[in-house]
Protein backbone atom coordinates (compact mmCIF):
# COMPACT_ATOMS: atom_id res chain seq x y z
CA UNK A 1 0.00 0.00 0.00
CA UNK A 2 3.00 2.42 1.02
CA UNK A 3 4.22 1.80 -2.45
CA UNK A 4 1.16 3.04 -3.72
CA UNK A 5 0.89 6.07 -1.56
CA UNK A 6 4.10 6.88 -3.30
CA UNK A 7 3.16 7.17 -6.76
CA UNK A 8 -0.22 8.79 -5.67
CA UNK A 9 2.76 11.77 -4.17
CA UNK A 10 5.20 11.08 -7.21
CA UNK A 11 2.11 11.87 -9.97
CA UNK A 12 1.27 15.10 -7.77
CA UNK A 13 4.95 16.32 -7.19
CA UNK A 14 5.37 16.15 -11.00
CA UNK A 15 2.15 18.15 -12.11
CA UNK A 16 4.12 21.02 -9.08
CA UNK A 17 7.10 20.67 -11.58
CA UNK A 18 5.14 22.55 -14.65
CA UNK A 19 4.12 25.41 -12.70
CA UNK A 20 3.93 26.94 -15.97
CA UNK A 21 0.98 25.01 -17.86
CA UNK A 22 -0.51 24.98 -14.14
CA UNK A 23 -1.11 28.57 -14.42
CA UNK A 24 -2.27 28.69 -18.07
CA UNK A 25 -4.49 26.25 -17.63
CA UNK A 26 -6.19 28.51 -15.15
CA UNK A 27 -6.00 31.27 -17.49
CA UNK A 28 -7.30 28.62 -19.96
CA UNK A 29 -10.23 27.81 -17.48
CA UNK A 30 -11.29 31.64 -17.35
CA UNK A 31 -11.45 32.05 -21.09
CA UNK A 32 -13.71 28.74 -21.08
CA UNK A 33 -15.74 30.02 -18.44
CA UNK A 34 -16.05 33.46 -20.24
CA UNK A 35 -17.31 31.94 -23.42
CA UNK A 36 -19.57 29.32 -21.68
CA UNK A 37 -21.34 32.23 -19.61
CA UNK A 38 -22.53 34.46 -22.81
CA UNK A 39 -23.25 31.02 -24.46
CA UNK A 40 -25.78 30.56 -22.04
CA UNK A 41 -26.81 33.46 -21.32
CA UNK A 42 -27.81 33.86 -24.77
CA UNK A 43 -29.54 30.72 -24.77
CA UNK A 44 -31.41 31.93 -21.28
CA UNK A 45 -32.88 34.75 -23.12
CA UNK A 46 -36.11 33.35 -23.89
CA UNK A 47 -37.30 32.24 -20.36
CA UNK A 48 -36.32 32.02 -17.09
CA UNK A 49 -35.80 28.34 -16.48
CA UNK A 50 -35.28 26.04 -19.00
CA UNK A 51 -36.48 21.99 -17.88
CA UNK A 52 -36.53 23.33 -14.40
CA UNK A 53 -32.91 24.74 -14.10
CA UNK A 54 -32.19 28.66 -13.69
CA UNK A 55 -29.12 30.30 -15.85
CA UNK A 56 -27.50 30.45 -12.44
CA UNK A 57 -27.81 26.54 -11.90
CA UNK A 58 -27.02 25.73 -15.60
CA UNK A 59 -24.10 28.21 -15.15
CA UNK A 60 -22.50 26.05 -12.21
CA UNK A 61 -23.33 22.94 -13.40
CA UNK A 62 -21.20 24.08 -17.23
CA UNK A 63 -18.65 25.60 -15.21
CA UNK A 64 -17.94 23.05 -12.98
CA UNK A 65 -18.10 20.25 -15.42
CA UNK A 66 -15.50 21.95 -17.33
CA UNK A 67 -13.45 21.55 -14.31
CA UNK A 68 -14.26 18.66 -13.44
CA UNK A 69 -13.56 17.61 -17.24
CA UNK A 70 -9.75 18.25 -16.80
CA UNK A 71 -10.30 16.58 -13.08
CA UNK A 72 -11.27 13.13 -14.58
CA UNK A 73 -8.98 12.85 -17.92
CA UNK A 74 -6.71 10.92 -16.59
CA UNK A 75 -5.05 9.88 -20.19
CA UNK A 76 -4.43 6.42 -18.80
CA UNK A 77 -6.16 5.08 -22.31
CA UNK A 78 -3.20 7.12 -23.91
CA UNK A 79 -0.57 6.44 -21.20
CA UNK A 80 -1.13 2.26 -21.25
CA UNK A 81 -1.46 2.35 -24.88
CA UNK A 82 2.25 3.93 -25.44
CA UNK A 83 3.37 1.62 -22.93
CA UNK A 84 2.35 -1.34 -24.60
CA UNK A 85 3.05 -0.57 -27.45
CA UNK A 86 6.13 0.50 -26.70
CA UNK A 87 6.92 -2.62 -24.19
CA UNK A 88 7.68 -0.21 -21.50
CA UNK A 89 4.51 -2.69 -19.66
CA UNK A 90 7.51 -5.39 -19.38
CA UNK A 91 8.92 -3.45 -16.39
CA UNK A 92 5.87 -3.28 -14.53
CA UNK A 93 4.63 -6.77 -15.08
CA UNK A 94 7.98 -8.20 -13.40
CA UNK A 95 7.95 -6.38 -10.13
CA UNK A 96 5.21 -7.15 -7.41
CA UNK A 97 2.57 -4.60 -8.45
CA UNK A 98 -0.51 -4.78 -9.83
CA UNK A 99 -0.80 -3.07 -12.64
CA UNK A 100 -4.70 -1.64 -12.16
CA UNK A 101 -3.42 -0.17 -8.82
CA UNK A 102 0.02 1.21 -10.28
CA UNK A 103 -2.52 2.73 -12.67
CA UNK A 104 -4.94 4.33 -10.38
CA UNK A 105 -2.71 5.87 -7.94
CA UNK A 106 -0.83 7.55 -10.58
CA UNK A 107 -4.23 8.75 -11.59
CA UNK A 108 -5.31 9.86 -7.94
CA UNK A 109 -1.90 11.78 -7.74
CA UNK A 110 -2.91 13.88 -11.27
CA UNK A 111 -6.70 14.20 -10.01
CA UNK A 112 -5.05 15.69 -6.84
CA UNK A 113 -2.87 18.10 -8.44
CA UNK A 114 -6.06 19.22 -11.16
CA UNK A 115 -8.24 19.49 -7.28
CA UNK A 116 -5.56 22.51 -6.32
CA UNK A 117 -5.04 23.37 -9.86
CA UNK A 118 -8.25 23.66 -11.50
CA UNK A 119 -10.79 23.16 -9.13
CA UNK A 120 -10.78 25.03 -6.17
CA UNK A 121 -9.83 28.28 -8.56
CA UNK A 122 -12.88 27.55 -10.54
CA UNK A 123 -15.13 27.55 -7.86
CA UNK A 124 -13.13 30.54 -6.41
CA UNK A 125 -13.72 32.40 -9.93
CA UNK A 126 -17.48 31.18 -9.92
CA UNK A 127 -18.25 32.53 -6.93
CA UNK A 128 -16.41 36.09 -6.92
CA UNK A 129 -16.19 37.15 -10.68
CA UNK A 130 -19.28 35.43 -11.87
CA UNK A 131 -21.43 35.96 -8.55
CA UNK A 132 -23.01 32.75 -9.12
CA UNK A 133 -24.96 31.53 -5.97
CA UNK A 134 -24.14 27.76 -4.69
CA UNK A 135 -27.54 26.44 -2.85
CA UNK A 136 -26.49 24.87 -0.17
CA UNK A 137 -28.31 21.08 0.86
CA UNK A 138 -27.02 17.62 1.75
CA UNK A 139 -26.11 17.31 -1.95
CA UNK A 140 -22.50 19.34 -0.85
CA UNK A 141 -21.90 16.79 1.78
CA UNK A 142 -21.96 14.02 -0.98
CA UNK A 143 -20.20 15.84 -3.61
CA UNK A 144 -16.56 14.53 -2.28
CA UNK A 145 -17.88 10.81 -2.21
CA UNK A 146 -20.26 11.85 -6.00
CA UNK A 147 -16.69 12.89 -7.07
CA UNK A 148 -14.32 9.76 -6.23
CA UNK A 149 -16.90 7.63 -7.62
CA UNK A 150 -17.21 9.29 -11.14
CA UNK A 151 -13.47 9.20 -11.20
CA UNK A 152 -13.45 5.72 -10.71
CA UNK A 153 -16.30 5.24 -13.79
CA UNK A 154 -14.20 7.51 -15.14
CA UNK A 155 -10.82 5.70 -15.06
CA UNK A 156 -12.13 2.26 -15.41
CA UNK A 157 -13.54 3.02 -18.96
CA UNK A 158 -10.19 4.32 -20.35
CA UNK A 159 -8.49 1.67 -18.88
CA UNK A 160 -10.59 -0.62 -20.26
CA UNK A 161 -9.60 1.35 -23.75
CA UNK A 162 -6.28 1.23 -22.82
CA UNK A 163 -6.36 -2.26 -22.63
CA UNK A 164 -7.87 -2.30 -26.43
CA UNK A 165 -3.85 -1.60 -26.82
CA UNK A 166 -2.83 -5.27 -26.46
CA UNK A 167 -4.83 -6.08 -29.56
CA UNK A 168 -5.03 -2.98 -32.05
CA UNK A 169 -2.49 0.01 -32.69
CA UNK A 170 -5.60 2.01 -33.71
CA UNK A 171 -5.89 3.85 -29.82
CA UNK A 172 -7.01 7.21 -31.57
CA UNK A 173 -10.28 6.28 -33.58
CA UNK A 174 -11.01 4.32 -30.15
CA UNK A 175 -10.36 6.89 -27.42
CA UNK A 176 -11.77 9.89 -29.83
CA UNK A 177 -15.10 7.96 -30.08
CA UNK A 178 -15.20 7.04 -26.64
CA UNK A 179 -13.83 10.84 -25.05
CA UNK A 180 -16.84 12.04 -27.63
CA UNK A 181 -19.56 9.34 -26.18
CA UNK A 182 -18.64 10.23 -22.63
CA UNK A 183 -18.55 13.89 -23.16
CA UNK A 184 -22.37 14.02 -24.46
CA UNK A 185 -23.70 10.99 -23.13
CA UNK A 186 -22.30 12.13 -19.66
CA UNK A 187 -24.01 15.49 -19.74
CA UNK A 188 -20.74 16.71 -19.71
CA UNK A 189 -21.27 19.74 -22.00
CA UNK A 190 -25.39 20.19 -22.04
CA UNK A 191 -27.31 18.89 -18.25
CA UNK A 192 -28.98 16.04 -19.17
CA UNK A 193 -32.25 17.78 -18.27
CA UNK A 194 -32.03 19.32 -21.70
CA UNK A 195 -31.99 16.05 -24.18
CA UNK A 196 -35.64 15.25 -25.17
CA UNK A 197 -37.43 13.09 -22.55
CA UNK A 198 -37.05 9.75 -24.61
CA UNK A 199 -33.36 10.39 -25.32
CA UNK A 200 -32.74 11.13 -21.85
CA UNK A 201 -34.31 7.78 -20.35
CA UNK A 202 -31.76 5.84 -22.14
CA UNK A 203 -29.35 7.86 -21.16
CA UNK A 204 -29.88 7.90 -17.63
CA UNK A 205 -29.36 3.82 -17.98
CA UNK A 206 -25.71 4.13 -19.50
CA UNK A 207 -22.60 4.42 -17.22
CA UNK A 208 -21.93 7.58 -18.36
CA UNK A 209 -24.54 9.55 -16.82
CA UNK A 210 -22.80 8.49 -13.45
CA UNK A 211 -19.74 10.31 -14.17
CA UNK A 212 -20.69 14.07 -14.90
CA UNK A 213 -24.41 14.55 -14.47
CA UNK A 214 -24.56 12.76 -11.05
CA UNK A 215 -21.89 14.89 -8.77
CA UNK A 216 -22.88 18.31 -10.70
CA UNK A 217 -26.56 18.02 -9.79
CA UNK A 218 -24.97 17.33 -6.32
CA UNK A 219 -24.05 21.08 -6.31
CA UNK A 220 -26.88 22.55 -8.64
CA UNK A 221 -29.58 20.97 -6.94
CA UNK A 222 -28.35 19.88 -3.70
CA UNK A 223 -31.69 20.74 -1.65
CA UNK A 224 -33.26 17.66 -2.75
CA UNK A 225 -34.58 15.21 -0.01
CA UNK A 226 -32.18 11.96 0.95
CA UNK A 227 -34.23 9.22 -0.94
CA UNK A 228 -33.74 10.59 -4.01
CA UNK A 229 -29.57 11.81 -3.52
CA UNK A 230 -29.15 8.45 -2.06
CA UNK A 231 -30.66 6.43 -5.10
CA UNK A 232 -28.38 8.39 -7.23
CA UNK A 233 -25.21 8.02 -5.63
CA UNK A 234 -26.24 4.03 -4.90
CA UNK A 235 -26.05 3.98 -9.29
CA UNK A 236 -22.78 5.14 -9.31
CA UNK A 237 -21.54 2.72 -6.81
CA UNK A 238 -23.44 0.21 -8.94
CA UNK A 239 -21.50 0.99 -12.03
CA UNK A 240 -17.97 1.18 -9.99
CA UNK A 241 -18.71 -2.22 -9.11
CA UNK A 242 -19.66 -3.63 -12.50
CA UNK A 243 -17.13 -1.87 -14.31
CA UNK A 244 -14.12 -2.72 -12.14
CA UNK A 245 -15.18 -7.00 -12.64
CA UNK A 246 -15.94 -6.02 -16.50
CA UNK A 247 -12.13 -4.47 -16.48
CA UNK A 248 -10.64 -7.32 -14.19
CA UNK A 249 -11.76 -9.41 -16.95
CA UNK A 250 -10.77 -8.07 -19.66
CA UNK A 251 -7.44 -7.67 -18.29
CA UNK A 252 -6.74 -10.85 -17.08
CA UNK A 253 -7.91 -11.92 -20.77
CA UNK A 254 -5.65 -9.28 -22.73
CA UNK A 255 -2.37 -9.98 -20.63
CA UNK A 256 -2.20 -13.57 -22.33
CA UNK A 257 -1.89 -11.61 -25.80
CA UNK A 258 0.92 -10.04 -24.83
CA UNK A 259 4.74 -10.53 -26.73
CA UNK A 260 7.28 -8.36 -26.41
CA UNK A 261 10.02 -8.65 -28.91
CA UNK A 262 13.08 -7.87 -26.77
CA UNK A 263 14.00 -4.98 -25.01
CA UNK B 1 16.29 27.91 -53.21
CA UNK B 2 13.82 25.63 -54.84
CA UNK B 3 10.56 26.88 -56.51
CA UNK B 4 7.01 26.35 -55.26
CA UNK B 5 6.49 23.63 -58.67
CA UNK B 6 9.61 21.36 -56.97
CA UNK B 7 8.01 21.80 -53.00
CA UNK B 8 4.64 20.52 -55.10
CA UNK B 9 6.15 17.52 -56.69
CA UNK B 10 8.15 16.38 -53.14
CA UNK B 11 4.90 17.08 -51.70
CA UNK B 12 3.44 14.80 -53.41
CA UNK B 13 5.77 12.07 -53.20
CA UNK B 14 6.77 12.67 -49.59
CA UNK B 15 2.95 12.33 -48.80
CA UNK B 16 2.47 9.10 -51.50
CA UNK B 17 4.82 7.24 -49.59
CA UNK B 18 2.89 8.52 -46.04
CA UNK B 19 -0.34 7.30 -47.44
CA UNK B 20 1.46 3.84 -48.44
CA UNK B 21 2.73 3.45 -45.30
CA UNK B 22 -0.66 4.10 -43.64
CA UNK B 23 -2.41 1.48 -45.48
CA UNK B 24 -0.87 -0.94 -43.76
CA UNK B 25 -3.12 -0.53 -40.79
CA UNK B 26 -6.61 -0.30 -42.97
CA UNK B 27 -8.46 -0.87 -39.44
CA UNK B 28 -6.88 2.16 -37.90
CA UNK B 29 -7.87 4.23 -40.54
CA UNK B 30 -11.61 3.35 -40.46
CA UNK B 31 -11.48 3.30 -36.95
CA UNK B 32 -10.36 6.68 -36.90
CA UNK B 33 -12.47 8.09 -39.79
CA UNK B 34 -15.60 6.75 -37.24
CA UNK B 35 -14.08 8.97 -34.07
CA UNK B 36 -13.41 11.65 -36.52
CA UNK B 37 -17.36 11.21 -37.88
CA UNK B 38 -18.60 10.89 -34.29
CA UNK B 39 -16.90 14.06 -33.23
CA UNK B 40 -18.19 16.09 -36.14
CA UNK B 41 -21.65 14.79 -35.32
CA UNK B 42 -21.33 15.73 -31.85
CA UNK B 43 -21.28 19.43 -31.87
CA UNK B 44 -24.15 18.63 -34.38
CA UNK B 45 -25.82 16.68 -31.55
CA UNK B 46 -25.68 19.53 -29.13
CA UNK B 47 -26.96 22.07 -31.17
CA UNK B 48 -30.19 20.01 -32.11
CA UNK B 49 -30.45 19.37 -28.04
CA UNK B 50 -30.09 22.96 -27.38
CA UNK B 51 -32.93 23.81 -29.76
CA UNK B 52 -35.38 21.55 -28.58
CA UNK B 53 -35.83 23.96 -26.02
CA UNK B 54 -35.21 27.18 -27.21
CA UNK B 55 -36.19 28.74 -30.76
CA UNK B 56 -32.75 30.40 -31.72
CA UNK B 57 -29.14 31.74 -30.30
CA UNK B 58 -29.36 35.09 -30.82
CA UNK B 59 -32.00 35.28 -33.34
CA UNK B 60 -29.94 32.39 -35.47
CA UNK B 61 -32.13 29.53 -36.06
CA UNK B 62 -30.93 25.65 -36.31
CA UNK B 63 -30.58 25.26 -39.63
CA UNK B 64 -28.56 28.50 -40.18
CA UNK B 65 -26.11 27.23 -36.92
CA UNK B 66 -26.09 23.86 -38.72
CA UNK B 67 -24.39 26.05 -42.38
CA UNK B 68 -21.97 27.81 -39.90
CA UNK B 69 -20.60 24.56 -38.47
CA UNK B 70 -20.10 23.08 -42.32
CA UNK B 71 -18.60 26.29 -43.05
CA UNK B 72 -16.56 25.62 -40.10
CA UNK B 73 -15.93 21.54 -41.00
CA UNK B 74 -14.25 22.80 -44.37
CA UNK B 75 -12.43 25.49 -43.08
CA UNK B 76 -10.84 23.74 -40.06
CA UNK B 77 -9.69 20.78 -42.68
CA UNK B 78 -6.57 21.76 -44.19
CA UNK B 79 -5.25 22.43 -40.55
CA UNK B 80 -6.57 19.24 -39.81
CA UNK B 81 -4.98 17.03 -43.01
CA UNK B 82 -1.80 19.37 -43.84
CA UNK B 83 -0.53 20.48 -40.30
CA UNK B 84 -1.43 17.73 -37.79
CA UNK B 85 2.32 17.14 -37.07
CA UNK B 86 1.51 20.51 -35.28
CA UNK B 87 0.84 18.13 -32.27
CA UNK B 88 3.95 16.01 -32.53
CA UNK B 89 6.31 19.20 -32.33
CA UNK B 90 6.69 19.17 -28.84
CA UNK B 91 7.43 15.54 -28.30
CA UNK B 92 10.46 15.75 -31.24
CA UNK B 93 11.53 19.13 -29.40
CA UNK B 94 11.49 17.44 -26.08
CA UNK B 95 13.11 14.37 -27.23
CA UNK B 96 15.87 15.55 -29.42
CA UNK B 97 14.58 14.09 -32.22
CA UNK B 98 13.92 17.64 -33.96
CA UNK B 99 17.16 18.40 -34.96
CA UNK B 100 16.80 16.06 -37.85
CA UNK B 101 14.55 18.51 -39.67
CA UNK B 102 17.86 21.23 -39.73
CA UNK B 103 19.83 18.60 -41.90
CA UNK B 104 17.70 18.63 -45.23
CA UNK B 105 18.63 21.21 -47.83
CA UNK B 106 14.40 22.14 -47.28
CA UNK B 107 12.15 24.75 -45.55
CA UNK B 108 12.19 23.66 -42.63
CA UNK B 109 8.77 24.30 -41.91
CA UNK B 110 7.21 22.09 -44.90
CA UNK B 111 9.55 19.46 -44.42
CA UNK B 112 8.15 19.10 -40.76
CA UNK B 113 4.60 19.62 -41.84
CA UNK B 114 5.02 17.56 -45.20
CA UNK B 115 5.65 14.15 -42.49
CA UNK B 116 2.21 13.85 -41.75
CA UNK B 117 -1.02 13.90 -43.86
CA UNK B 118 -4.14 13.15 -41.82
CA UNK B 119 -6.03 11.13 -43.87
CA UNK B 120 -8.79 11.05 -41.51
CA UNK B 121 -9.65 14.53 -41.83
CA UNK B 122 -10.35 13.62 -45.56
CA UNK B 123 -14.02 12.51 -43.81
CA UNK B 124 -14.35 15.57 -42.26
CA UNK B 125 -14.16 17.66 -45.13
CA UNK B 126 -16.12 15.45 -46.95
CA UNK B 127 -19.16 15.54 -44.10
CA UNK B 128 -18.50 19.58 -43.68
CA UNK B 129 -18.88 19.79 -47.86
CA UNK B 130 -22.60 17.49 -47.92
CA UNK B 131 -23.56 19.32 -44.52
CA UNK B 132 -23.05 22.53 -46.63
CA UNK B 133 -25.37 21.53 -49.50
CA UNK B 134 -27.68 20.50 -47.22
CA UNK B 135 -27.77 23.49 -45.12
CA UNK B 136 -28.16 25.69 -48.61
CA UNK B 137 -30.61 23.71 -49.86
CA UNK B 138 -32.96 23.93 -46.49
CA UNK B 139 -32.17 27.56 -46.21
CA UNK B 140 -32.26 28.39 -50.21
CA UNK B 141 -29.12 29.72 -50.75
CA UNK B 142 -28.58 30.66 -54.61
CA UNK B 143 -25.29 29.23 -55.36
CA UNK B 144 -24.18 32.14 -58.37
CA UNK B 145 -20.66 31.73 -59.55
CA UNK B 146 -19.72 35.04 -57.77
CA UNK B 147 -21.20 33.15 -54.71
CA UNK B 148 -19.02 30.22 -55.06
CA UNK B 149 -15.92 32.26 -55.86
CA UNK B 150 -16.28 34.32 -52.74
CA UNK B 151 -16.91 30.84 -50.94
CA UNK B 152 -13.77 29.09 -52.25
CA UNK B 153 -11.59 32.94 -51.08
CA UNK B 154 -13.57 32.89 -47.65
CA UNK B 155 -12.64 29.29 -47.00
CA UNK B 156 -9.15 29.88 -48.47
CA UNK B 157 -8.87 33.04 -45.74
CA UNK B 158 -10.46 30.85 -42.52
CA UNK B 159 -8.10 27.56 -42.97
CA UNK B 160 -5.18 29.97 -42.88
CA UNK B 161 -6.46 32.11 -40.08
CA UNK B 162 -7.12 28.39 -38.19
CA UNK B 163 -3.96 26.66 -39.21
CA UNK B 164 -1.93 29.91 -38.06
CA UNK B 165 -3.50 29.65 -34.84
CA UNK B 166 -2.47 26.06 -33.99
CA UNK B 167 0.95 25.86 -35.35
CA UNK B 168 1.39 29.48 -33.47
CA UNK B 169 0.11 28.27 -30.23
CA UNK B 170 2.59 24.55 -30.88
CA UNK B 171 5.77 26.92 -31.36
CA UNK B 172 4.88 27.49 -27.49
CA UNK B 173 7.44 24.46 -26.74
CA UNK B 174 10.29 26.10 -28.17
CA UNK B 175 10.71 28.45 -25.26
CA UNK B 176 8.52 26.21 -22.13
CA UNK B 177 8.71 23.10 -21.35
CA UNK B 178 4.95 22.17 -21.03
CA UNK B 179 3.44 23.90 -23.51
CA UNK B 180 0.36 21.68 -23.82
CA UNK B 181 -1.78 24.10 -22.43
CA UNK B 182 -1.19 26.49 -24.84
CA UNK B 183 -2.07 24.34 -27.32
CA UNK B 184 -4.94 22.75 -25.46
CA UNK B 185 -6.68 25.88 -24.80
CA UNK B 186 -5.80 26.60 -29.07
CA UNK B 187 -7.76 23.57 -29.46
CA UNK B 188 -10.37 24.65 -26.78
CA UNK B 189 -10.76 28.00 -28.48
CA UNK B 190 -11.54 26.15 -32.42
CA UNK B 191 -14.69 24.95 -31.14
CA UNK B 192 -15.86 28.22 -30.22
CA UNK B 193 -15.33 29.15 -33.65
CA UNK B 194 -19.05 28.11 -35.34
CA UNK B 195 -21.41 30.11 -32.30
CA UNK B 196 -22.75 33.69 -33.33
CA UNK B 197 -19.77 36.01 -32.31
CA UNK B 198 -23.43 38.31 -31.62
CA UNK B 199 -23.25 36.51 -28.17
CA UNK B 200 -20.37 37.54 -26.66
CA UNK B 201 -19.66 41.59 -25.13
CA UNK B 202 -16.69 43.80 -24.58
CA UNK B 203 -13.67 42.42 -24.13
CA UNK B 204 -14.29 38.50 -25.44
CA UNK B 205 -15.71 40.18 -29.09
CA UNK B 206 -12.78 42.46 -29.57
CA UNK B 207 -10.49 39.23 -28.65
CA UNK B 208 -12.09 37.21 -30.87
CA UNK B 209 -12.34 39.61 -33.63
CA UNK B 210 -9.03 41.26 -33.67
CA UNK B 211 -6.37 39.31 -31.11
CA UNK B 212 -7.10 35.84 -31.80
CA UNK B 213 -9.98 36.00 -34.66
CA UNK B 214 -11.69 32.87 -34.18
CA UNK B 215 -14.66 35.21 -35.66
CA UNK B 216 -13.06 34.90 -39.02
CA UNK B 217 -12.95 30.81 -38.94
CA UNK B 218 -16.83 30.33 -39.55
CA UNK B 219 -18.88 33.05 -38.17
CA UNK B 220 -17.85 36.36 -40.27
CA UNK B 221 -17.76 34.57 -43.29
CA UNK B 222 -20.80 32.96 -43.46
CA UNK B 223 -22.47 35.63 -42.64
CA UNK B 224 -22.05 36.91 -45.92
CA UNK B 225 -23.86 33.75 -47.23
CA UNK B 226 -26.53 34.21 -44.70
CA UNK B 227 -27.07 37.72 -44.49
CA UNK B 228 -25.16 39.57 -46.27
CA UNK B 229 -26.87 42.74 -45.13
CA UNK B 230 -25.59 42.04 -41.28
CA UNK B 231 -22.19 41.87 -42.47
CA UNK B 232 -19.50 44.14 -41.49
CA UNK B 233 -16.73 45.35 -44.20
CA UNK B 234 -13.92 44.22 -42.20
CA UNK B 235 -14.57 40.64 -43.47
CA UNK B 236 -13.55 41.80 -46.99
CA UNK B 237 -9.94 42.36 -45.48
CA UNK B 238 -9.95 38.41 -44.54
CA UNK B 239 -7.17 36.94 -46.92
CA UNK B 240 -5.34 40.10 -45.89
CA UNK B 241 -5.88 38.81 -42.62
CA UNK B 242 -5.49 35.13 -43.08
CA UNK B 243 -2.28 36.03 -45.01
CA UNK B 244 -0.94 38.20 -42.27
CA UNK B 245 -1.49 36.11 -39.63
CA UNK B 246 0.52 33.03 -41.64
CA UNK B 247 3.13 35.32 -41.69
CA UNK B 248 3.41 35.95 -38.15
CA UNK B 249 3.00 32.68 -37.20
CA UNK B 250 5.93 31.53 -39.80
CA UNK B 251 7.67 34.39 -38.40
CA UNK B 252 7.25 32.81 -34.41
CA UNK B 253 8.47 29.20 -36.38
CA UNK B 254 11.27 30.86 -37.40
CA UNK B 255 12.51 32.44 -34.47
CA UNK B 256 11.47 29.14 -32.48
CA UNK B 257 13.48 27.01 -34.07
CA UNK B 258 16.60 29.54 -34.47
CA UNK B 259 16.58 29.25 -30.70
CA UNK B 260 16.16 25.87 -30.47
CA UNK B 261 19.42 24.39 -29.16
CA UNK B 262 18.86 20.51 -29.00
CA UNK B 263 18.95 18.07 -26.00
CA UNK B 264 22.68 17.40 -26.42
CA UNK B 265 21.43 13.41 -27.59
Amino acid sequence: MRGYLAVVRATYMIGLVYRFGFLFSIFGNIIYLGVAYFLWRSIYQHSETIRGLTFNETFIYIGLGSAMFILLKTYIDWILHYEIREGIIATYLIKPINLGLYMLSGGLGSLLMSLTAITLPTILLLTFVFKVEFTRGPGLILFPLSLLMAFLISFHIDFFIGLLGFYTDSVWGFGTTKDIIVTVFSGALIPLQFFPDAIRNILLWLPFQAIYHTPLMMVTKPDQAWDILLPMLSVQFLWVVVLFAATQLFYNQAIKVLRIGGG
Amino acid sequence: MRTPGEYLRLYFLIEALYIKGRMQYRLDFIISSIGMFVSSLATLGIFWVIFDNVPNIAGWTLMEMVFIYAFYMIAISPMQILFDHAWQLRFHVQQGSFIKYYFRPLNMMFYYMSEMFDIKGLTQLAAGIILLIYASIQLNIDWTLARLALLVMTVFSAALVQISIIVAASCATFWVMDSYPVLGLAWKLREFSPYPMTIFDGAFRFTFTYLIPIGFVAFYPSQLFLRPEEVSPLIYFSPILGMGLFAITYWIWTKGVNSYTGTGA
